[in-house]
């Protein structure tokens, strides 16, 4: 259940992004999980049920979008799919890899209403990273 | 109104990791993070091995457990520092409770720093805690399966340790099993088997620690 310590990080970010819009109410908010997080999403949104309690993002949807692996062989450099219990590179047989994709939790948007019209936030575009 | 953001949720937890890293590597020291269930030998092992060390290599460890100082108390006569960082409810080490521990250690008296990891086979493998290595435990009582069943655990460790392989024979025990289930996860961790109980293959994980340098 290490959802909750997910859920921790995720309201700050919510929150920051929210405040840069002078959010009043959150209504929907979109995560994106890799496979490589062992994420329950059952667990991820009775994390944010409970981590958003007294916040604007109180009663909120969050939707959980899983995110497949992809890696790229240390050997060989070969990139591939692997599955969560199986890493074998197709060219060479090694399971020896970097991880490029499956290994991040990233929060893709928030729905909320704003003072702010749709013009205006979208000349601000929350772009970070 | 929709926002479009693109930020990491981990970024604040992965920050924090990396500046226990860096006061690591400021500091000279290695770290090594050890990952098991509850119960596979992880703290019999240091109790075993610290005292096999080189001569002047200076050790430390966290422990970090749900409830109680039994690990730490323990362990106060194999190392020169011993920390003990209950996390509650918490089913991981965070790297906010390892600053705490670091803080409250001499790290400049200090070459090796273990981390003793909550027993827990899962959310402890999703967190960087700033360490250099990890070891992963598997002990020989809880079956020759586990490799296949909690494979990211296996497959973001270092170095994977077979522990209580006194047990092997009365148990039945299939090490074909384990080697072929790692051939497909991680061909790039060596595999040592142990036992705390007879001494056998301690010494291998001994020279282990020994050769790990911070990067």
């Amino acid at each position: 259940m290490h959802e909750m310590s997910i859920a921790e990080g995720l309201i700050q970010s919510v929150l920051a992004a929210a405040n840069q819009h002078n959010a009043t109410r959150i209504e929907r908010v979109e995560i994106d999980v890799g496979q490589m997080r062992l994420i329950v999403p059952d667990a991820m949104r009775l994390a944010w049920q409970v981590i958003t309690e007294g916040t604007i993002a109180a009663g909120s949807e969050l939707i959980v979008v899983e995110i497949p692996m992809t890696a790229r062989c240390k050997k060989c450099g070969r990139e591939f799919a692997p599955k969560l219990d199986e890493y074998l590179c197709p060219d060479c047989g090694k399971a020896d890899v970097d991880i490029l994709t499956g290994d991040d939790i990233i929060l893709t948007s928030v729905v909320c209403d704003s003072n702010e019209d749709a013009e205006s936030c979208d000349k601000k575009g929350t772009e970070t990273q | 109104m929709k926002i479009n953001v693109v930020k990491s949720v981990l970024d604040a937890s992965d920050a924090m990791a990396n500046v226990n890293r860096r006061r690591m590597d400021a500091a000279g020291l290695t770290c090594i993070n050890m990952l098991s269930a509850p119960g596979s030998g992880k703290t019999t092992l240091l109790q075993k091995s610290l005292p096999m060390l080189p001569d002047g290599m200076r050790t430390a460890v966290l422990v970090g457990d749900l409830q109680t100082t039994r690990d730490a108390e323990r362990l106060e006569n194999s190392a020169a520092q011993v920390v003990q960082i209950n996390t509650g409810s918490g089913c991981h080490l965070s790297p906010s409770q390892v600053e705490q521990g670091l803080d409250s250690l001499d790290l400049s008296a200090i070459d090796l720093l273990i981390i003793e990891n909550v027993g827990n086979m899962v959310c402890p493998a999703a967190f960087d805690l700033g360490e250099h290595r990890r070891a992963v435990l598997l002990s020989v009582p809880e079956g020759d399966d586990k490799v296949a069943k909690y494979p990211t655990l296996f497959q973001k460790a270092d170095v994977i340790l077979l522990t209580k392989i006194d047990l092997a024979e009365i148990l039945e025990y299939n090490f074909d099993r384990v080697y072929e289930d790692l051939a497909k996860i991680n061909t790039a961790a060596p595999v040592i088997r142990l036992s705390s109980k007879t001494g056998e293959g301690v010494e291998a994980w001994r020279d282990w620690i020994t050769a790990q340098r911070p990067e």
